[in-house]
């Protein structure tokens, strides 16, 4: 008998008698089958080795756990529906949330541009002195790479979580149904530590370039105005204060 | 020998291979095939049958080179259940023996 022919007749018997799992029986014996043949043994003597496929079919127990197996299947399918309507909105709105700041990260990288290259387009932005402009502008491009970096981690992040839901709705599954269960996954990202640093160096020099344009164009913008409230005196959102 | 008597003591024996350290189901059919005469395939159904009986517990372990395999290792009421039973057996066992003994004596 040849492996193939012992595992058909295996699988008839066993389904023959109403046998559960008969996948995970057969993989059993396949795994025999693939180590004895590591060994050198041909498919007809481990094939007698093994036993008649009746006989060793008759040995498994029907063990009576179906329906009972039934019910809490039945239960934590139940239960999953449930979780993963929670799960579902969760991650709905970390989605969103995803896609606000990838919008952030647009708006303020489409706005330096326009900063730095002196665009203003219908008057859209208020009036300044170029080089004022070209400092805010800096800022933020600054800002956007920030956000960039914010929105690459959390994608991460979310992809993470959403594996990780999966692998533990897999097991809730495989653990009333009696079949073996994988190792639950780590919920945050498993980035590649070189990538994790570059994000962290981009992350940390973007920071800080925001943080000292930000300074230096509210400074350079109320020398050229002379005025501590500038935008007063360039007369932004149509109010020119005193006047 | 009688198939039903042997597939008692076989399961004891399952018990106190996994009891050593975590196998997987070719390494207990290996070992018990070679040491007791039996068919090779008759190991899964034990494991299959100890598992639906709580004693056992499986999980699968990536191996370099090949697909994840299934080890097999005790619970804690596998471990009661062992305990319990090998003393049970070697009771048993000294009790048949002395018997048999005394027979051939005669």
């Amino acid at each position: 008998m040849t492996k193939n022919e012992f595992l058909s007749k295996l699988e008839n018997e066993l389904k023959k008698n109403g046998i559960e799992d008969v996948d995970d029986i057969l993989g059993e014996y396949e795994e025999h089958f693939a180590f004895k043949l590591a060994d050198g043994y041909t498919e007809e003597e481990i094939a007698a080795k093994l036993g008649k496929p009746a006989e060793l079919a008759a040995q498994f127990e029907n063990d009576g756990s179906g329906e009972k197996r039934g019910g809490r299947k039945l239960v934590t399918v139940i239960g999953l529906v449930f979780a993963d309507l929670f799960a579902a909105i969760c991650f709905a709105l970390l989605w969103a949330f995803e896609a606000a700041m990838a919008a952030a990260a647009a708006a303020t990288g489409t706005l330096s541009v326009c900063l730095l290259l002196g665009l203003n387009i219908h008057s859209w932005i208020p009036a300044m002195p170029y080089w004022c402009g070209a400092i805010f502008g800096l800022c933020l491009a600054a800002l956007t790479v920030l956000a960039a970096v914010g929105c690459i981690y959390v994608a991460a992040y979310l992809r993470q979580l959403m594996r990780s839901f999966a692998r533990f709705q897999h097991n809730s599954m495989a653990a009333a149904s009696g079949r073996p269960i994988l190792p639950p996954i780590p919920t945050n990202p498993q980035l590649p530590a070189k990538m994790r640093r570059t994000l962290r160096q981009f992350a940390l020099v973007s920071l800080a370039a925001f943080a000292i344009c930000f300074v230096l164009g509210m400074l350079v913008s109320m020398l050229s105005a002379h005025a501590l409230s500038f935008w007063h005196a360039w007369g932004w959102f149509g109010y020119t204060g005193l006047n | 020998m009688n198939t039903q008597y042997k597939k008692g003591v076989l399961e004891l024996c399952v018990l106190a291979l996994l009891k050593k350290h975590d196998c997987y189901g070719y390494e207990i059919s290996e070992y018990l095939s070679n040491h007791i005469d039996i068919a090779d395939g008759t190991v899964y159904p034990i494991l299959r049958k100890l598992k639906s009986d709580g004693v056992l517990t499986t999980y699968l372990q990536e191996e370099s080179g090949g697909p994840p395999r299934k080890y097999y290792s005790l619970t804690d009421l596998g471990k009661q259940t062992f305990q319990n039973e090998r003393a049970e057996y070697l009771d048993f066992a000294k009790s048949i023996r002395a018997l048999l003994e005394d027979d051939n004596n005669d």
